[in-house]
């Protein structure tokens, strides 16, 4: 339920290693960073309607533009990749950086990376809880703002 | 038709009044609760006030509407479900204006929060009755701060140049003015 844009500008950081303070641009410090569940990220407003991909085959008449709902159904973990590469910098070291970002769609991951995971990067936004997550209690207790 | 209901409650007030001396008359407008009792060939539908517990007063009694009374003027947004949950029915749509009490502008800006939790999925259960038990299929998009409805938005196929790019809206006007904790102003086109 997290925002991709969000989401892509925490990675790149990581992935360019600018969160190390021995960060510099000749040094290749950066880490690998795994992104799970991208099946569930989330938009705000009504980008899934509203965001369009575009793309050329290179051949006539090759333009093709897809919204973000038909891209995502057709493939979950398109949105969050563009959104790293279009954030990283435009220089050769993109695509090597890409390498080394691994998305999955669900919560499934291969062990050998699963065994290498060292720190989990905080979630950019608080999902809200919905009503039927809320206690009881909690219901209860909350006043009630007019009588009928 | 709301005319003549509310002629014949404002009329029976005054008739128990006159009639009825030291009898309270019963409050004009409560929760009742629909009793169906048959005793031999006699059926009594009765509707029978609910009596709630006491609510604690306000903090600010002197409010016009229920959002002023309890001093949440600029404060609540589409995540607050609990207070949400109060102006809405049971299949999901809004209470009318005249029920709850609250102003005009506090009822547009709680419909508008009321929308953006539906579209967000806030409220799993108030969804309206469907017929012949027709499943409804699953949303499998997660989204949040939707303006506009999900059928109504089209695709922005040329967004534009950077000078004048077509903006994508996120969240509503009507809350621009809600009290921020952070120093980032609040974007509502993106």
């Amino acid at each position: 339920m997290q925002p991709p844009g969000k989401i892509a500008a925490a990675t790149v950081i990581r992935l360019e290693g600018r969160h190390k303070p021995i960060y510099h641009a000749l040094n290749d410090c950066g880490d690998h960073v795994v992104i799970i569940n991208t099946r569930h990220i989330a938009f705000s407003g009504n980008k899934w309607e509203q965001k369009v991909y575009s793309s050329h085959t290179g051949y006539p008449g090759g333009f093709k533009q897809v919204t973000a709902t038909q891209l995502h159904l057709k493939d979950p973990t398109a949105i969050v990749k563009l959104a790293v590469y279009r954030m990283l910098p435009k220089n050769l070291q993109r695509r090597t950086l890409m390498q080394r970002l691994h998305l999955f769609p669900e919560d499934v991951i291969p062990e050998d990376i699963e065994k290498n995971l060292l720190q989990e990067i905080p979630q950019p936004r608080a999902v809200p809880k919905r009503l039927d997550e809320y206690t009881p209690e909690e219901i209860a207790a909350f006043p009630k703002v007019w009588t009928p | 038709m709301a005319a003549p209901s509310l002629l014949c409650g404002g009329l029976r007030r005054i008739f128990s009044g006159l009639l009825g001396s030291g009898w309270a008359a019963p409050p004009a407008r409560a929760l009742r609760q629909v009793v169906e009792v048959t005793e031999g060939n006699t059926t009594t539908i009765e509707g029978r006030i609910i009596e709630d517990a006491e609510a604690p007063p306000p903090p600010n009694p002197s409010g016009q509407c229920p959002i002023c009374r309890w001093n949440l003027k600029h404060k609540y947004d589409y995540v607050d479900v609990l207070l949400l949950s109060q102006f809405i029915r049971s299949d999901g749509g809004m209470l009318p204006r005249r029920v709850t009490g609250l102003c005009l502008e506090e009822h547009k800006k709680v419909a508008v929060c009321v929308q953006m939790a539906h579209r967000a999925g806030l409220f799993p259960n108030h969804r309206p009755p469907l017929p012949e038990g027709h499943v409804p299929k699953k949303p499998k998009l997660n989204r949040y701060l939707t303006r506009w409805s999900v059928r109504s938005a089209k695709p922005i196929w040329r967004r534009g140049p950077k000078w004048c790019k077509k903006p994508f809206p996120v969240g509503h006007p009507l809350l621009k003015d809600n009290i921020k904790y952070t120093q980032k102003p609040l974007c509502l086109n993106h």
